[in-house]
């Protein structure tokens, strides 16, 4: 399956902001919330299992100048193999001149998948991001697939933070310099311009983006335990 | 060639080390304690931190923009404390290689540069640096590993002799890449805020 969807939000007269644009794609259905305010709030809910192997789904968000967009998921991704071994692939595309905050549920990558998850954020000088990613390697008692994913962001061009994390080799995974061994990692990225000290525990950090902004991590056993983390820092 | 084994070498001024990329945390939490721990430690730093440093390493040696990299390897290196040992490191480095090797290149890097884009300029052939980056990745923490835990200098050169350091500086040929450490950067930060006696920077 191949689906595009495109969500385009800017500021009316009024100082609201507004859904202009909104193209739904089978598995990727946008759902607007009829409420008027500084800040429109769209789920993103996968009306069909997804993504299999073979499955390639990608999504454009606009934010425009002074708007402010809340994306937020209903339920956890689960990544799984398709029927012929092929991979799958998502990737999600921001452009930011206003404020967006992108909230999807966990991502389980299931034993066999094989996903590639590529998310782009481009951000005006005033723009802001918020965006929490929880992966969890592997449904209970199984080991995980593979999956790769990619962040990157930039600023008027300039890069603020550029991520890639390779689940699904064990040697790797296992690793106290990989993942510790650690069945879920979390993280908030948080893309502003406000300056943050640099803080942390034994399997959490936050800490201040070279170019600014602030990522906080967080390593553990379950979901409950790591998103109660990061909803502390 | 003789550059890159100038650079390599654990005699080299560079002040490499002081750096026990991240060993000496992970030592003291018991997570590296033995030959097997230590084997599966230098396997994920190489796949992850090193694979990352030689990409950058191979890039300078390519003639990329220098500025241009230093800033793509910072937004690759979220933790301020792997920043700042990567930039002491390569502080460390110019100041020998600037009586060594002078060039207009070695000028034309940013203050302070990433250890990587040091060794990229000195080394000049893009796979010959992404080794040298690649080895440096875990040659030091190796050598922390048997001055911390009292390892056999013997075995753990065993271990760093049988770890893919060539597939990986292949690799790193190929494209820039961004593979982040989430357990490596958070060892470094809890490193930089440990109290008491540390023998190691990073």
């Amino acid at each position: 399956m191949k689906a595009s969807a495109r969500l385009v939000v800017t500021l009316d007269s009024h100082g609201n902001s507004v859904v202009r644009v909104l193209r739904s794609m089978t598995p990727l259905t946008l759902v607007p919330h009829r409420r008027v305010g500084p800040v429109a709030l769209v789920h993103l809910v996968s009306s069909v299992t997804a993504p299999l192997g073979g499955d390639s789904l990608s999504l454009t968000v606009e934010v425009g100048p002074g708007a402010s967009l809340e994306l937020r998921g209903v339920a956890a991704t689960l990544l799984l193999p398709g029927t012929s071994g092929a991979a799958s692939s998502s990737s999600v595309r921001f452009l930011i001149g206003g404020t967006l905050s992108y909230r999807p549920e966990p991502t389980v990558v299931a034993a066999r998948a094989h996903h590639t998850a590529v998310v782009e954020a481009e951000l005006d000088s005033h723009a802001e991001l918020r965006t929490r990613e929880v992966l969890v390697l592997g449904r209970a008692g199984e080991p995980a697939g593979s999956l790769s994913t990619s962040m990157r962001a930039t600023r008027c061009g300039k890069p603020l933070v550029h991520q890639q994390l390779v689940i699904g080799d064990s040697l790797a995974d296992s690793s106290p310099a990989g993942l510790a061994g650690k069945r879920v990692i979390g993280t908030d990225l948080l893309l502003d311009t406000k300056a943050r000290a640099a803080g942390g525990g034994e399997w959490w950090s936050v800490v201040p983006l070279a170019a600014g902004g602030t990522l906080a991590t967080a390593l553990g056993e379950d979901v409950v335990t790591v998103t109660r983390v990061l909803d502390s820092i | 060639m003789l550059t890159a084994l100038i650079l390599a070498d654990s005699r080299f001024p560079g002040g490499g080390h002081v750096h026990s990329g991240g060993l000496e945390e992970a030592a003291v939490r018991g997570l590296v304690h033995d030959e097997p721990s230590l084997r599966s430690f230098l396997h994920g730093r190489l796949l992850g931190a090193g694979l990352l440093a030689a990409g950058f390493a191979a890039a300078a040696a390519r003639g990329e923009d220098l500025a241009g990299l230093d800033a793509e390897l910072d937004a690759r290196t979220p933790s301020p404390a792997q920043r700042e040992a990567s930039r002491a490191q390569g502080r460390g480095m110019l100041r020998a290689a600037r009586r060594a090797w002078p060039s207009e290149r070695l000028d034309a890097l940013p203050r302070d540069p990433h250890q990587p884009l040091v060794i990229g300029v000195l080394v000049g052939e893009p796979f010959e640096a992404a080794l040298t980056c690649a080895y440096l990745a875990v040659s030091g923490p190796a050598s922390a590993a048997v001055r911390l835990l009292g390892l056999d200098p013997f075995g753990v050169n065993a271990i760093v002799a049988a770890l893919p350091v060539q597939d990986v500086a292949a690799r790193a040929c190929k494209e820039l890449p961004a593979l982040g450490s989430p357990a490596l950067d958070l060892l470094a930060e809890a490193h930089a805020r440990r109290e008491g006696v540390r023998l190691f920077g990073s």
